[in-house]
Order: structure tokens, then C-alpha cells, then sequence
């Protein structure tokens, strides 16, 4: 799923402030499961936006409903935005930005889109991929060395490694863990392999995917 | 693997589910809702749910015998919760509801007798809108409520509070009025649409041994009645009960305080066998009444007057097949000396001037379905119809027969579709569940010394405090007061998952998300955490709370302080001060973030989170979900530059602070 | 004699290295290498060490070189992508510039810009690969060269990593993509290097041991806690706590490891981290400075 955490109160302020009646969008889907862009968390805004700007004494009302997507035309079709002057968008970058194609105003992020995590538990999650477009994960036993590793090396570890974590100080060192679990595995000759420089120009060219046409679709 | 209990969302058409207190009360009261009222301190709501099901709380809370606390899974850990008693806290505390009259139907219903069947089912008409006039001989109403139950154990102005209200909904009342005498029933079947006789037992007859004629021999009921009323019955000094029930153990205790300085209960059952509660009779026992068990009476002695009694020991009252049918070995005899016997043996229909069908035993003989006795219209329930029972079955009965009246006279059948709908019920405490629980002794009531009590009629038990009723009522396990999943919302993120203690949310059924209802108590970890507001509790919800915030907030001051604070934290006045408006909760969890920043907007001055206690908590993983919420609360305040706004009080309430220092002090010791 | 004459000699190669200028002013740079010139086979040239923003390595090199220097000219992967690194090393190689050390590097967070973008769009291994396809006269995307550079390539490893079976799982890749020479990462305990070249002496690799002198107690301390790969044992630590001339000892727990390992590797880069000074009492005091300079 897509990891989102909400931006700091003063800078969404700031991008709401000039408006008079704002809609806060929430998205039921990642963002709600990253306890950020659900139904409570737009609650929560509303009353923590209204609250700030009842202080500065500006009087911008604010309203509140959720999509259970917001990364779906179909979805954002039924969204009634009639009365509003501005749109928040609690849902991830893709949101927003669909959200705005759709709409005659202004539509703002209040999230900060994060990473492609998997949950760690509660209210935990990790980054495990970085959607570079051409997976490594068969050779480095299922853990990303692009999004892991700080550096994103693809050979083994760098001279940082500390006691198997990474010089960051913020995580273990992705190589490390590779290694151990190809070790595992018993196939430690995997690490041998010298993995080419990346293919980034995937990244270029899978700017959108298209399956609907001929000999595409599945 | 036992098919989990899911808990729907309400509305849902699984069916109800009840708690197994709720499920064992014949008139299925919420117990846990009104429970979880009390707990907040919320008197008032706690005796509006009880009205709900049951128009006598204040009787109920007092007399009830009780199946609802057999049924309390909080036996499997130590004690059932004190459930009659907490009713009687929300009739003592509680303010009974202003009555709304519904509009007026056409239809009529005469209620032959105003004992609590009578009374329940003239209460659920009138309610309906129907017009009910109750007929009673005696001259007030309350039947064996008020005539045979003694002051002592339910006092006349506790019992008026129950009728005063039932009344309030615009009920007739006829006393001293008896039905095929003074009335004939013919004339009332001719005035009303409907007839409804709950006459209960009145007669009380004593056994036909020699010299049960004799002056000084009595029965119980005249004998009930007539220090019911405060007359002085003349006793002598030494008094006879026989009988073994709990009509036995109130004349038995009656007799004591109309002066007899010994009485001596005889019983044909054994101590085993004694139909009498067994609170009864210690409470008996304690205020001096001797009893003899397994003894069977065979003649009252005297010439002129009461001397004493004889009686043979048996040795058997059942059969095999459980039938009343008593040996003795009359080589066994023993006489009791004593210038008054009473028997207290049992009652017994007395409705023979009614006209209507009887069974050989001389009870109203009724269409078990219909309720009808005899004629189209005529109807009879309560112990007049099934012999003697306990009050919550009188009542229930006397819910019933207003429903199919209702039924009958108006064609509409919800009424009685609503007591009949079936419900599941939820099963024991899960073993891992209970290792997670803590234990907790039941709240004692204060009540009179018993050689204080046998010197006057007034009330022994003398009810809970406010504050010991809320202690008690936190020992309710809240069983199916919790989660309740709205699917259509939930995001899937397994959150609620994450935080249960007990494991209650699972998504191994038929791959959607699921609440085991079983392993629930309400604790609100998944609620307030749930980013959909998918889950929602039955109790304490945020529609519920952002009611009471809103009345809390009712024209705030310049600095008002708005106290959210754990009920099941001892007194905190202290820490928050006097001036805090205090809403108590079941778990800060309750209050979201967004809660806090509305009651900022509503006039609150200043939040405050109190009582937040490792001691006291009774939540295994509520703690540190609180912490984060109060982390997070203070990180959204200090963003809006309102870090004032929000506070915790820390400090432990002197109650726990002082059992921790005395711990210390023990710990010093040794 | 250049350093890849020195290997092949086969005598005892040391080298040492210099910290380009935060600014243009080069004149302290040229001063150390100055001091260092005859006493040690090559200079190292570090490339904005630490994620610390400095002048180019590349025009130090230069500046090197046309002192009469021999420079190792040290190529992370942190600051530029491909394209950067491959014209930058046929830059140097046209300056003259013949060792190349290929390093991944730390990452831009520990620096001075810990903002900055961290390319590492190669790492160390792919880069060694990239610079042997330069040197077959190709450019990493196929593309035919006009001049091909010369190049003697270098690495690094870090014997005593933790955990260390990855680190020299690592150090056999780098070999595989073309490096010639290794220096390590600082060590201290000669048995522990020991068995690392018992290991490196399967393949056809020069190694240089990395020697960082200890001029205090506390230095030696501070590197044990905050210097992942270096440890520096106990008994030296003490070693330097008892000294009255902290700094002397250190220069001779240099010089007794270097004695120590002579003859299992083929020489030492000796870092100075701001001690330059002491390079050459280092080296004295190994009885090395006659052999260089022959």
C-alpha cells in the first residue's frame, strides 16, 4: 500500500487560508489504512482547522467526506463539490491529482505521500519497495536493496555497515539481512552474482500503463 | 471450532444478542446498558433503560430473586456483579422520566387485580395509548408487593415511587373494589374491550390437623398484611412459622418484630431441600429465628388456646419421580412449645367468584398461547394463572398479556413479535479472556445490624451510594456492549486487529472482518483506533459522548475546564479541581482527538485527561493507546500554538497512592 | 615510478593521502603533499570525504600532477550519476591521472548537505565495471572511445566489518569487476589482518593495510564508537592511557604493525586525517622512509 502521513497544521493552513469553504476529501483505501486519510482523521482536521483558523480570526468553514478511492474517476464522479471553494485532499499524491483533473478548484494535498509499505504491526509500517520498475527481489531473497538500503547499492553492503546496521544509525543494514537469509536459504551463491546498474529508463518509459487496447488487455 | 458470535451492526437481521444476564431475566432488562450507565455515573439513563423492560425498578431492585446474576459471567472469575442492587441505585439516584402521554386509542382494558402483573401489563397498555382501569379489593395497590412482601425488605415509599410513575400515564384506578362482588365480571366485559384478570394468589389456608381451629393459630398472608399496614398483630411470645419458603422466612422475620421474643420454624425439607433463598435464610437465622428442618407438623396443641405443636420427623418429602409426596417415621416426635402458630405453607388462587375456567388446583385455566380464559377477551395471568413464582415473573407475564391484548384489540403484533423474537446468547468467559481479567470483590451494601433490625419495620439494606454503585458497576464485564463492525465503511486495515487484547476482531471468517462478541468487553481499543469509523461501541460511542460534552458545555464560563476523566478512578476532584466540568468515561480511549478539539470550539477553556492509572486500569492494552492519543493530542496543540489547552493530570487519586505506600511500608518491614 | 610500477616491483608500496580545500585556495594541499613527496609511492585524493562538500578531486589531482605528484584519484558514486563519472575519470585520465579508486561512499545525510539528492546510481562494485569497460576502449552504453584511458584500479574492504562474511563476500565482486589493488579500512590487531590475507592471497590482488596513527586514548575510543569497520583492541587503548607522550606511542603502534604485517601484505595507506605531519616519523620509525625513496 501507499504510506502517507499528514503534513505539519501550519502548512496546510497556509494553502487553505485565502479560501472561504473548504472540502476535506478523505480516501478510504491506503490512506485510511495508513491511519491518516480516513473518516476519523478527517474529523480530526476539521475540528483542528477550524479551531486554528476560528483563532486567527478568519472564519473558512470547512466539511468533510471520505471516497473509497480517490484514485478512481468513478468514484470522484459523485463527489457533490458544488458549495466549496477549495478541496483538501486527504488521500496520497495520486489523489490529489486526480481529484484535481476533475475539479473546477483548487485542490490541495494534506498528506505527504511516503513509500510503497507493507504493515509492521500497529500503526507501523515499512518501506519494501520503490516501484523502480524492474524488480531485484529474486536475486536478493525477497528484501529490496533499492529501498532498504539508504544508498540503494545493488552489490552488498557499503564500508558503513555497524554491527549489521546501517551507518544511518536508523535501520538495519538491508545487506546484511540479504545475505543472512540467502544464507538461509541455502543459496548463498546468489550474492555472487554482480548486479548490473539499474534500468532507470523504465521509469521514463512506464509514465502511465495503458492495457485497454488491442492485445493488451488481459 | 465453535461458530464465533459476530456482532452486526445494529439494525443488522442476524438477531439479537444478548449477555447472559440480559438473556436469564425474564423480561430481558439491558442489564449491561444500564450497568454502563452507572458505571459513568449516569443514574438517570441506567433507570431509563430499566423502565424500558421493566416498569417496577425500584420493587425489582430490591426483591428481585435474581436469575440475572446466576447468568453474570463475571461468576467464572469471582462474584456475580451486584445487578438487583444496582437497579435499586438507579431508582434511588436516578430521576424518573417525565412521562409522555401517547395519544388516546379507542380501546379499553379493566385489570382485575393491582399486583405487579396487573400493574406491568397496565403500564405497557397505557404506554400503547390504550385505556386501562385497574380494579383492586384491597384499598391500595401493589398486590403482594404491598401486602405481603414485609417494610422491611421493600418499603411502602420505595414501592409508591414504581406505582406514582406507572400512574402518570393516565392509568384508572378502582381500589377496594372486588371483582364477582362488588362488580360482576360480566359488567366489566360489557364496559371494556378487554378483560385481564392478574388476581394473584390470595388465599392462605392453614393444614388440616387437629387443633389448626384453635385461637392463636394464623395464616401468613392476613398475618403479612395486617403488619403491612402497621397494625400490631397480637403474638405470643413464643411464635410457630411452618413452611420453608421465603413467605415462611418473611413471617418468621415479621414475627420477630411484632414482638415475639422466640420463633421456631418448622420445615417438612431439609436444609438442602428448603425452598427459601438462601440469603433468606441466614438473614433469618442472624435475626434469631431458630428453624427445624425435616419435621412434619401433626397436630397444634392446646384445649382453648395455642400450646405448642407437634410434629414427626420425615424422612422423605419427594418420591423418585421428584413428586411431593412425604414419608415420616412417626417413632420420631417432638413438641414445640408456643402460644402462636402460622402457617405459612403456601397461597392459593381465591377467583372461584369469577366465572371463570378453573384447573383442579384452582387456577385460572388460560390458552397458553392466548392468554384467553374462557371467553374471546378474557384474559389471566401472572401466579393466578401458573402458581406461585417469583415478582420478575409476574411482571413478565403481565408484559405479555398486554402484548396480545394490544395484539388482539389493534391487529398490530410488534409487541409481542419483540418479546418473542429470539435472541443468542453469549457464551462463558474464554479462558485466555479470563487470565486477562483482574479480579475484583463485589461492592458490600451497608445495611442495619440485625439486632438493631428486628426492633421496627424499616429497611434493612440500605442501598448503595452513588459512588459505591459506580465502583460496583465497574465490575460489569460490559458483555455485548462493545464493537459493533459497519462492513460498508471498514477500510480493511486490521488495526482493530492489532490493539484487541482478547483477540475479539479476526478475519478468518469468509475472508471479511469479524467481532467475536464472546471475547469482547468493551473495552474501545479498536474503536478508537479504527481510521474509518467503522467500528462503533454501544455504550460510551462518540455520538453519546459528543451528547454529553455538548450539556457539560451549556453555557460556559470565560474559564471553564472540561475533565474527561476514567470512572473507574476513585474521586479526583482533588487533582482536577472543583471548578472542572467532569465527564466521566469507561476509557479515556472514548475521547478522540477531534472530540478534544470540539470541546475547545463548544466554550471549553481547557482539556483535561484525568485518571489515566496503571493501577486502576482494568484494560490490558488501553495504557499506552491512551498515551499515544495524549501525545498526539498535545503535538496537534503545540502545532496550533495551543499547548495550554490540553492537559494530563498524572497524579494518583490519594486512594491509590495511599494502598501504594502501605505496600512500601509492609515491603520496608519484612 | 608510478604505483602500479611500485606493486609490480614487488617491494613494500606506501601511500598516503591528501583532503582537497573547502575553497580554491590549494597552497596548504600542494604544502602536504610537498612534505610527503619521496616518502610515499602515491597520494590519495579524497572525493568531498564524509559527504563534505569540497573543492573537485578531479582538479586537485590536477594540481597534484602538475607538482610532480603521483595521485590516486578517489571516485564515489554519492554526487554523480553515470554519465558524470565516466567523463570525469576520461577527464583525469587525459590529465595523466592513471589510479583510480572506485568507492561508493557515504551517504550526502552524514555531511554537510545532508539535504541533498544521493545519486548512487552505481555503487562501488558496478563502478569498478564501468571503469574496466572504459579501459576496453568503450563506454559503459557500448559506445566506442576516441583514446582509450590507462587505468590502475583500485578498492577498498573493510576487514573487520561486523558482520564481516558479507564485507569480503563483497570484496571477492570487487575483484571480479576489476580491481587491482585494495586498500582497507583502518585495522589494528595483526592476527585479525592476518587471517583476512590468509583469505585475499587466494586472488591476484595487491593489498595495502589501512593504518589510521592514534594520538590519544580518547581518539581511539571515539573511533571504536563512531567509525563503523575499525577496532581498536583494548590493549591498546591502555597502551595510550599509560603514555606520557601520547602521540609517540602512537606513532609506534603504528610502526610495530606495520612491522608486523609487512610480510604478509604488499604495503600501507597510512590516513593521516589531519596529522600529515606525522606521516613521515611513521614511516621512520618503521624503518620505511629509506625504501621509498630508493
Amino acid at each position: 500500500m501507499i504510506v502517507v502521513r499528514q503534513k505539519p497544521v501550519e502548512e496546510i493552513c497556509s494553502m487553505v487560508a485565502r479560501h472561504r469553504n473548504v472540502l476535506l476529501v478523505g480516501c478510504n483505501t491506503c490512506a485510511a489504512v495508513a491511519l491518516a486519510g480516513g473518516e476519523k482523521e478527517v474529523d480530526t482536521l476539521i475540528e483542528l482547522l477550524k479551531l486554528t483558523m476560528r483563532r486567527k480570526g478568519e472564519t473558512t468553514e470547512f466539511s468533510g467526506c471520505v471516497l473509497q478511492r480517490q484514485c478512481e474517476p468513478e468514484f470522484i464522479e459523485h463527489l457533490d463539490d458544488r458549495v466549496y471553494d477549495a478541496i483538501l485532499s486527504l488521500g496520497c499524491g495520486a489523489g490529489v491529482a486526480l481529484l484535481s483533473e476533475s475539479a473546477d478548484k483548487p485542490v490541495y494535498p494534506a498528506l505527504d505521500t511516503l513509500f510503497i509499505g507493507a504493515s509492521q504491526g500497529f500503526a507501523s509500517w515499512r518501506a519494501e519497495c520503490s516501484a523502480c520498475g524492474k524488480c531485484v527481489l529474486g536475486q536478493t531473497a525477497g528484501i529490496c536493496p533499492v529501498t532498504r538500503c539508504a544508498k540503494g547499492i545493488l552489490n552488498g553492503p557499503c564500508g558503513g555497515v555497524n554491527n549489521g546496521q546501517c551507518e544511518l544509525g536508523d535501520r538495519p543494514c538491508a545487506w546484511v539481512e540479504i545475505y543472512d537469509r540467502l544464507e538461509t536459504l541455502e543459496r548463498p551463491e546468489d550474492f555472487k552474482e554482480i548486479i548490473q546498474p539499474k534500468d532507470n529508463s523504465v521509469k521514463t518509459t512506464y509514465n502511465k500503463l495503458d492495457l485497454s487496447g488491442e492485445g493488451g488487455a488481459r | 471450532m465453535n461458530t464465533p458470535r459476530v456482532q452486526e451492526e445494529v439494525g443488522s437481521s442476524t438477531g439479537k444478542l444478548f449477555a447472559p444476564c440480559r438473556a436469564a431475566c425474564p423480561v430481558h432488562i439491558n442489564v449491561p446498558g444500564y450497568i454502563t450507565a452507572i458505571g459513568e455515573g449516569r443514574f438517570t439513563d441506567a433507570l431509563e433503560t430499566v423502565l424500558e423492560r421493566n416498569p417496577l425498578p425500584s420493587v425489582c431492585g430490591r426483591v428481585c430473586l435474581r436469575p440475572c446474576e446466576e447468568g453474570c459471567r463475571r461468576c467464572q472469575l469471582d462474584q456475580p456483579v451486584a445487578i438487583a442492587s444496582l437497579k435499586r441505585a438507579a431508582a434511588d439516584h436516578g430521576a424518573y422520566p417525565a412521562v409522555l402521554r401517547p395519544r388516546r386509542r379507542p380501546e379499553s382494558v379493566a385489570i382485575v387485580g393491582g399486583g405487579p402483573a396487573g400493574l406491568s401489563a397496565a403500564h405497557d397498555l397505557a404506554e400503547l395509548g390504550l385505556g386501562v382501569t385497574i380494579f383492586e379489593s384491597k384499598p391500595k395497590l401493589g398486590g403482594m408487593l404491598r401486602y405481603g412482601i414485609p417494610n422491611y425488605r421493600l418499603p411502602d415509599e420505595a414501592l409508591d415511587r414504581d406505582i406514582d410513575h406507572i400512574l402518570e400515564y393516565g392509568i384508572e384506578v378502582e381500589t377496594g373494589v372486588k371483582v364477582g362482588t362488588d362488580i360482576a365480571m360480566d359488567e366489566l366485559r360489557e364496559r371494556f374491550d378487554a378483560v385481564l384478570v392478574t388476581a394473584g394468589l390470595q388465599a392462605s389456608r392453614p393444614l388440616p390437623i387437629p387443633g389448626s381451629d384453635l385461637p392463636g393459630v394464623l395464616t401468613a398472608l392476613p398475618f403479612l398484611a395486617d403488619s403491612a399496614c402497621g397494625e400490631d398483630v397480637e403474638l405470643a411470645e413464643s411464635v410457630i412459622v411452618i413452611g420453608g419458603g421465603n413467605v415462611a422466612m418473611d413471617v418468621a422475620r415479621t414475627a420477630r418484630r411484632q414482638g415475639a421474643k422466640r420463633v421456631d420454624l418448622i420445615c417438612l425439607e431439609s436444609a438442602q431441600e428448603m425452598p427459601a433463598s438462601d440469603e433468606e435464610i441466614a438473614e433469618a437465622e442472624l435475626e434469631g429465628v431458630r428453624i427445624h428442618c425435616s419435621w412434619g407438623p401433626r397436630e397444634v396443641l392446646g384445649e382453648d388456646k395455642v400450646m405448642g405443636l407437634r410434629v414427626t420427623r420425615c424422612t422423605s418429602v419427594f418420591d423418585v419421580d421428584k413428586r411431593f409426596s412425604p414419608t415420616f417415621n412417626e417413632d420420631n416426635v417432638q413438641e414445640f412449645y408456643g402460644g402462636t402458630v402460622i402457617f405459612a405453607i403456601g397461597q392459593g388462587a381465591d377467583v372461584a367468584d369469577l366465572g371463570l375456567p378453573l384447573t383442579q388446583r384452582g387456577a385460572i385455566d388460560v390458552d397458553p398461547l392466548s392468554l384467553t380464559a374462557g371467553s374471546d377477551r378474557c384474559y389471566a395471568a401472572g401466579d393466578v394463572v401458573s402458581g406461585p413464582t417469583k415478582v420478575i415473573d409476574a411482571i413478565a407475564a403481565g408484559k405479555r398479556a398486554a402484548a396480545l391484548i394490544y395484539r388482539d384489540l389493534t391487529g398490530v403484533s410488534d409487541i409481542i413479535d419483540e418479546l418473542d423474537e429470539e435472541h443468542a446468547v453469549l457464551s462463558k468467559v474464554p479462558d485466555a479472556m479470563g487470565q486477562k481479567l483482574e479480579t475484583r470483590r463485589r461492592v458490600e451494601m451497608e445495611r442495619v445490624e440485625f439486632y438493631d433490625a428486628v426492633k421496627n419495620f424499616d429497611e434493612v439494606e440500605l442501598g448503595y451510594t452513588e459512588y459505591e454503585a459506580a465502583r460496583e458497576a465497574q465490575r460489569c464485564l460490559s458483555c455485548t456492549t462493545g464493537a459493533r463492525l459497519t462492513r460498508e465503511k471498514c477500510a480493511a486495515c486490521l488495526t482493530c486487529m492489532r490493539v484487541c487484547p482478547h483477540g475479539a476482531p479476526s478475519g478468518e471468517v469468509g475472508g471479511y472482518l469479524y467481532f467475536d462478541a464472546d471475547l469482547c468487553h468493551a473495552c474501545g481499543a479498536c474503536a478508537s483506533q479504527c481510521p474509518a469509523h467503522a467500528i462503533q461501541l454501544e455504550g460510551c460511542n462518540d455520538a453519546e459522548l459528543q451528547r454529553r460534552v455538548d450539556r457539560c458545555l451549556f453555557n460556559p464560563e470565560l474559564d471553564t475546564t472540561l475533565a474527561f476523566v476514567c470512572g473507574y478512578t476513585p474521586d479526583l476532584l482533588d487533582v482536577i479541581g472543583e471548578k472542572a466540568r467532569i465527564i466521566s468515561v469507561p476509557c479515556l480511549l472514548r475521547v478522540s482527538e477531534a472530540a478534544v478539539l470540539d470541546a475547545l470550539q463548544s466554550g471549553a477553556h481547557r482539556v483535561v485527561f484525568s485518571g489515566c492509572n496503571e493501577n486502576m486500569c482494568r484494560f490490558p492494552n488501553a495504557m499506552p493507546l491512551v498515551a499515544a492519543r495524549v501525545a498526539r493530542i498535545k503535538s496537534l496543540h503545540t502545532e496550533i500554538g495551543m499547548e495550554d489547552a490540553f492537559d494530563v493530570s498524572g497524579e494518583e487519586p490519594a486512594e491509590v497512592a495511599a494502598q501504594g505506600e502501605g505496600v512500601a511500608e509492609g515491603g520496608a518491614a519484612s | 615510478m608510478s604505483l602500479r610500477d611500485a606493486f609490480e616491483s614487488g617491494r613494500f608500496v606506501v601511500t598516503s593521502e591528501v583532503g582537497p580545500p573547502k575553497g580554491t585556495d590549494v597552497a596548504e594541499m600542494l604544502e602536504t603533499a610537498e612534505l610527503l613527496r619521496g616518502r610515499v609511492d602515491a597520494l590519495n585524493v579524497t572525493d568531498n570525504q564524509a559527504a563534505v562538500m569540497r573543492l573537485c578531486t578531479l582538479a586537485a589531482c590536477v594540481h597534484l600532477v602538475n607538482a610532480g605528484h603521483e595521485p590516486v584519484y578517489q571516485v564515489t558514486c554519492r554526487d554523480r550519476n553515470r554519465l558524470a563519472i565516466q567523463s570525469d575519470i576520461l577527464g583525469a585520465a587525459s590529465f595523466g591521472i592513471a589510479n583510480v579508486l572506485a568507492l561508493t561512499g557515504d551517504h550526502v545525510v552524514v555531511g554537510d548537505h545532508p539535504e541533498a539528492k544521493a545519486v548512487f546510481d552505481l555503487e562501488s562494485v558496478q563502478l569498478l565495471e564501468v571503469i574496466e569497460t572504459l579501459t576496453k576502449g568503450t563506454d559503459f552504453a557500448g559506445k566506442e572511445l576516441h583514446g582509450t584511458p590507462e587505468l590502475y584500479v583500485g578498492a577498498v574492504v573493510t576487514p573487520d566489518a561486523v558482520p564481516v562474511k558479507p564485507q569480503l563476500a563483497k570484496f571477492e565482486k570487487k575483484i571480479e569487476a576489476g580491481a587491482r589493488y585494495f586498500q582497507t579500512q583502518a585495522v589494528y590487531d595483526p592476527e585479525s589482518f592476518k587471517s583476512f590475507m590468509e583469505l585475499a592471497r587466494h586472488f591476484d590482488v595487491k593489498v595495502l593495510a589501512g593504518i589510521v596513527v592514534l594520538r590519544s586514548a580518547r581518539m581511539a575510543s571515539f573511533m571504536n564508537r563512531n567509525i563503523p569497520g575499525i577496532t581498536v583492541p583494548d590493549a591498546l587503548i591502555a597502551e595510550l592511557e599509560a603514555s606520557e607522550d601520547p602521540t609517540r606511542t602512537g606513532i609506534e603502534i603504528a610502526a610495530r604493525f606495520i612491522n608486523d604485517v609487512r610480510d604478509v601484505c604488499d604495503g600501507v595507506h597510512i590516513m593521516a586525517v589531519g596529522a600529515e605531519h606525522l606521516v613521515p616519523e611513521v614511516l621512520e620509525a618503521a624503518g620505511l622512509a629509506q625504501e621509498v625513496s630508493a
